[in-house]
């Protein structure tokens, strides 16, 4: 990644009445691209997120939007940023237009082209002059996104974003943002339970744990394979995949093996010369779930927070 | 920051509660004019009958041998004042006039108090409760600019309120009783004097402010820094009925004087004073100095804090 990158957090740290909730974290995101924010519950996302909108103060480190701090140069800072945390809560009491007058009021230079264009965007023309509180969890979720992208953000933070979509709506959403990371270079960061949501969505991911970025990696860097081979007797299958020297994990019928495509073949003959009995080789690819449990090691709850 | 104050305008008239105080309002001040049209005096007998009958009763109470020295002092007033009535040929106010139903829509500044009390300290605490304080701070005005357009907004409710009572006022008061008016007499240091109607309720009008200025500082302090609009309305009502009493019971230490409650500047129309020895400037500069803790708090507070509503 050769691009400067647009977010930057520096050693953020949290404390909260001595507990370290984040710890000292780092990461870039870059312009075009969707990152995906992944933790178990307390692990710290909300936390991170909180600090990189400006809602809470760090302990210590800094949030760099575009060069500027944004604890130093917040309206500055803040105005590149577009945000959802968590539902999106709006004034119930007008309608969905009003509440995105409101919004456009505080940022200027939003006229009222811009807002009918947003709307439009999100579909909500009919329902727009309608109160907020009439609106469906969906539909609210769509105005949250409106108000979200009134000021053309070139870094769209989202927490929990599809909470509430109707299947369609997802996949509307998610051709949607791929297509104004694709097309307008906004950075994109989200953050969500559903994984495979985040995997159909993403880049790449972010993991975090007990408040500590664990992995950063490339979602459509080539997908960890393991291969499943259920043979008889089991005893001698284990010989010869030691013999070969493969990573192996013996299961109840068979053995899964880490190994490359290319060992496949090699390792089948290895078998059949020994004359052990193939039921099955199967080829399985890792969910981005297996990978995140496997990560954060079955997904507890954070450490910190039971201590 | 016209257009924040634009924005908390517009929220603050979606809002069904601000429109039940207005209208409450209103039709207190249209009912109790009715009431005082239809059970008014309608004793249209000749000014100077009464006034006889009146003072002849004062005479007959002031010769009963038991009566104490206050009011004996109080019937040789009106005795006074009537008799003066008599020779010169001054009329008495009789029944509701515009001028006494105008001093009513003054009084009514105690309504309007707790009213923008209710607003002031729901302002910053509702936006807590329904969860949008997160979407108003993560736009690119800062924190400081935010809270004070809510102030502002809360104030500028205060003062709609008033020009709404005293409009409103006027004009049942016009309507109901007309502009005609008698004079009303009082006994100033054994001189007779013409009571000075509109000066007295401009006074009062200006002077209930201060309560009115400190009651909105406070629920909104309450409002901000607790997030809780019930603990800011009640803390502020509580503060404003049992204020006198506190100060009372604290007016034997030295300290009595140098709390807010003890300044309301009514006193210095009434003349009776919680604390004794207190001048205007003196209690001028105590209001201020009080707001302007309370506005330190209030900012202090909203711009430190971590949002995790």
């Amino acid at each position: 990644m050769e691009q400067k990158p647009i977010v930057q957090l520096r050693n953020l740290t949290k404390v909260i009445r001595g507990k370290k909730l984040i710890d000292n974290l780092n990461l870039d995101l870059y312009p075009g691209q969707i990152t995906g924010f992944l933790g178990p519950n307390g692990a710290g996302k909300t936390t991170t997120i909180r600090m990189m909108t400006g809602l809470m103060h760090p302990t210590d480190g800094e949030v760099i939007i575009e060069g500027q701090s944004l604890d130093k140069h917040y309206e500055e800072a803040i105005s590149k940023v577009g945000v959802i945390v968590e539902n999106p809560e709006m004034y119930k009491y007008m309608s969905g237009y009003k509440n995105l007058l409101h919004f456009a009021r505080m940022h200027g230079n939003i006229d009222k082209t811009r807002i009918d264009e947003v709307i439009r965007q999100v579909g909500l023309e009919k329902r727009i002059h309608e109160k907020v509180s009439t609106y469906s969890l969906g539909m609210r979720q769509r105005l949250g996104l409106a108000q979200s992208l009134l000021h053309r953000p070139k870094f769209l933070i989202l927490d929990e974003p599809t909470n509430g979509l109707d299947p369609a709506g997802i996949r509307e959403f998610r051709t949607y943002l791929r297509k104004i990371a694709a097309e307008d270079g906004v950075s994109v960061f989200v953050s969500s339970h559903m994984l495979s949501e985040i995997e159909l969505m993403c880049d790449r991911i972010a993991v975090i744990q007990n408040g500590k970025l664990i992995d950063i990696r490339e979602m459509h860097s080539e997908a960890e394979t393991v291969y499943y081979v259920e043979a008889t007797p089991l005893a001698k299958v284990e010989e010869i995949a030691r013999a070969m020297k493969f990573d192996f994990l013996t299961q109840d019928k068979g053995l899964e093996l880490q190994v490359n495509k290319e060992s496949v073949p090699r390792f089948v003959a290895a078998l059949v010369a020994e004359g052990v009995e193939i039921f099955a080789v199967q080829p399985h690819q890792k969910t981005l779930e297996d990978q995140f449990l496997e990560m954060t090691g079955g997904g507890q709850i954070a450490e910190a927070h039971t201590k | 920051m016209l257009k924040l104050i634009q924005n908390e305008w517009m929220k603050l008239w979606h809002q069904k509660s601000t429109w039940v105080m207005l209208i409450i309002l209103i039709v207190v001040i249209i009912g109790f004019g009715g009431l005082n049209k239809y059970y008014s005096n309608t004793d249209d007998r000749d000014w100077r009958t009464v006034v006889e009958e009146e003072l002849k009763m004062d005479k007959e109470s002031l010769a009963q041998e038991d009566i104490d020295a206050d009011y004996a002092s109080y019937l040789q007033d009106n005795i006074a004042i009537a008799e003066y009535r008599l020779a010169e040929n001054i009329a008495p106010q009789k029944g509701e006039s515009f001028a006494s139903f105008m001093s009513f829509g003054v009084d009514l500044f105690m309504f309007v108090t707790l009213f923008t009390v209710i607003i002031a300290a729901s302002i910053v605490s509702s936006e807590y409760s329904t969860g949008t304080i997160k979407m108003l701070l993560t736009r690119p005005v800062s924190r400081a600019k935010i809270l004070t357009s809510k102030l502002l907004t809360s104030f500028l409710y205060g003062f709609f309120l008033i020009a709404v009572s005293l409009a409103m006022t006027a004009i049942v008061g016009l309507v109901l009783f007309g502009q005609e008016s008698g004079v009303q007499l009082t006994m100033v240091d054994g001189i007779i004097k013409e009571v000075d109607t509109w000066g007295d309720l401009f006074e009062k009008a200006y002077l209930s402010l201060g309560n009115f200025t400190m009651s909105i500082l406070f629920a909104f302090l309450i409002g901000s820094v607790f997030r809780s609009s019930a603990l800011a309305i009640g803390l502020t009502m509580f503060l404003s009925f049992s204020g006198s009493l506190v100060v009372m019971l604290l007016s034997k230490y030295w300290f009595a004087k140098y709390i807010w409650l003890a300044h309301d500047l009514i006193q210095y129309q009434t003349g009776y004073f919680m604390i004794e020895g207190i001048t205007m400037p003196f209690s001028l500069a105590i209001l201020a100095v009080y707001a302007i803790i309370f506005l330190i708090i209030s900012y202090w507070s909203f711009m430190k804090r971590d949002v995790t509503a």
